[in-house]
């Protein structure tokens, strides 16, 4: 079986949703351009790189930078307030698309704990609305209630920032652990396939075998149920995951501190919105220009992590036919996921992939 | 063949993830500069004067917490604290600001002469930079932005680049990053899939080199 049915079929999914993305912003321009929203847009600027990406970042950039004339607009025009929270949609929307908000790290998390798409979905809003949450509370204690300086403030972000790298590194180290554990076992229950000749150990030789028989059964005893899990799929009957791995003890839990480890970290773009709202005596407009550009964010990182979801089923399906390969491909492709999540939050934290560091200046 | 389908399938999940996450930074500070090249008496090349204007977002929320006795009115006096943090600051960042002589890196010192101005709801920093070693090249290049892209450089449309006291025959050319001369670091799709955006903010760099024979 060739993969390239998988990879035809997830390029469409991908198009399709660069296709909703543009079909999206066609309608926001369309919005604009009437005059509930105020006056004439002006110019665009002329994209600086070409192709897709060139585009968002010029699209962003000119929603981003259209929010402080809009929020000084708002404080003699009550209407602008809603060209703002259009904007900050758009820009919560373009924006996740490009670096960092979690969505590499969230996808990376679903692939490699069996995550169903709704799932995917929920993690997505709860770390987008916890991203606002943050970016309020540190404009609101730091900004208003104390007076403090910008000098503070990005210090207490940066402090923030790399608590969450930290946090996403022992998150995946953790992931990396169990999914590890669960990919070793694969890797042993599997029928030596000529590939992977090289790694299989000899004890292992063949099924029917005495010798190996004992083993396994000592193995089980060992390891209780994952084992189980993947004799099943080993003997083909059962490809999918157990329940119990789905939303067994501690799965929300783990949900819970992937949500934190994500969330903690605010924008920065937020956050100078929110200062710039408050030093404009329109701090509410601020607040509600951050929580719509959180759910435009949590749009876009939910599309993602569906996407990601979705193309892991499709393994899962494509994989399905082989007996014990399966398994081991399964086991392989979370085992990489969860490796994933670890990297970024090692790349993060020591500034392999820069991902929009706070810059205090 | 199991081997290579589990890579592909590490490969669509990394590039879903990491290529997503290749679309780096957009700006969140938009500063216009002006820039002056300083030349000594005997035509070498001293430092840079910058005057770096940030944006009103930018500029609004540097002014947080700055204790004034007019509302609204900022002195020099009275901004002198957050200049001193602005150029402490950069020094991780290296000024933003990257010379060759002649095709060799320069050094900068510290800081000197530096300021902040407040006007229009704008904040201006000025700020002098010496080179470590006063330079005397055929060609100097001076270039102009933030690696990262968190920040935007744009040279002032009105005299963006000054020499100081440079010899008669020096001769400037300026170029800013996105009027289309600037192709040979043209950002393709394939770039971002490559990963590699560490130094994804050169395509922004505004260059500056002068020839002197």
């Amino acid at each position: 079986m060739s993969l390239k049915p998988g990879f035809a079929r997830a390029l469409t999914i991908t198009v399709a949703a660069a296709a909703v993305v543009l079909v999206l912003d066609g309608v926001i321009h369309l919005l604009m351009a009437q005059t509930p929203f105020g006056g004439p847009r002006p110019g665009a600027a002329e994209p600086q790189v070409g192709g897709i990406v060139g585009w968002l970042l010029s699209k962003q950039s000119e929603f981003y930078r259209e929010m402080s004339a809009t929020i000084r607009a708002a404080k003699s025009d009550g209407s602008a307030v809603w060209t703002l929270l259009a904007i900050s949609f758009a820009y919560g929307i373009f924006h996740a698309a490009g670096p960092g908000h979690g969505k590499a790290v969230i996808s990376s998390y679903l692939v490699a704990n069996q995550e169903t798409a709704r799932r995917g979905i929920v993690l997505s809003f709860a770390s987008a609305l916890m991203q606002s949450l943050v970016a309020v509370v540190i404009v609101g204690i730091c900004a208003w209630l104390l007076n403090a300086t910008a000098k503070t403030m990005c210090g207490a972000e940066k402090a923030i920032e790399i608590a969450s790298y930290g946090l996403i590194a022992a998150f995946g180290a953790r992931l990396v652990w169990t999914k590890g554990g669960g990919f070793m076992r694969a890797l042993q229950a599997s029928p030596p396939v000529p590939a992977l000749a090289l790694a299989a150990h000899h004890d292992q030789a063949g099924p029917g075998h005495d010798h190996d028989h004992h083993g396994h059964q000592h193995r089980h005893d060992d390891h209780g149920h994952d084992h189980d899990h993947v004799d099943d799929e080993h003997c083909g009957h059962s490809h999918g995951p157990v329940p119990s791995e789905l939303a067994g003890p501690g799965g929300w839990r783990r949900g819970l501190s992937a949500i934190f480890a994500v969330g903690v970290r605010p924008c920065s773009g937020a956050i100078l919105v929110l200062v710039f709202a408050l030093a404009q005596g329109m701090f509410w407009a601020g607040i509600a220009a951050t929580f719509v550009m959180g759910l435009g964010t949590a749009i876009t990182v939910a599309t993602i992590a569906v996407i990601a979801v979705s193309a892991k089923d499709l393994a899962r399906r494509l994989s399905a036919g082989r007996e014990g390969g399966g398994a081991l491909i399964m086991r392989g492709v979370e085992f990489g996921a969860a490796g994933l999540v670890l990297l970024f939050g090692v790349g993060l934290l020591f500034g392999y992939i820069a991902a929009e560091r706070v810059t205090c200046l | 063949m199991l081997m290579r389908r589990l890579l592909d399938l590490l490969l669509l999940v990394g590039v879903l993830a990491l290529g997503a996450n290749a679309a780096q930074a957009h700006p969140h500070v938009w500063i216009t500069a002006a820039s002056e090249l300083i030349y000594a008496p005997d035509g070498s090349v001293t430092g840079v004067r910058h005057a770096w204007t940030f944006d009103d977002m930018f500029s609004t929320y540097a002014l947080q917490g700055i204790e004034t006795r007019t509302k609204g009115v900022y002195s020099r006096e009275e901004l002198s604290s957050l200049a001193q943090t602005n150029v402490e600051s950069l020094k991780e960042f290296a000024y933003f600001t990257f010379a060759k002589a002649d095709g060799r890196k320069e050094k900068f010192q510290e800081p000197v002469d530096y300021f902040l101005e407040y006007k229009d709801d704008a904040l201006t920093l000025h700020f002098t930079l010496p080179l470590k070693t006063p330079v005397k090249p055929r060609q100097l290049a001076l270039e102009v932005f933030d690696p990262t892209y968190f920040i935007d450089f744009k040279l002032a449309d009105k005299d963006p680049v000054r020499l100081v006291g440079a010899p008669a025959a020096c001769e400037m050319k300026f170029q800013r990053p996105n009027d289309g001369t600037a192709n040979a670091q043209r950002l393709g799709e394939q770039n971002f899939m490559s990963g590699d955006n560490s130094n994804y903010g050169a395509m922004f760099a505004n260059k500056i080199t002068v020839d002197c024979p």
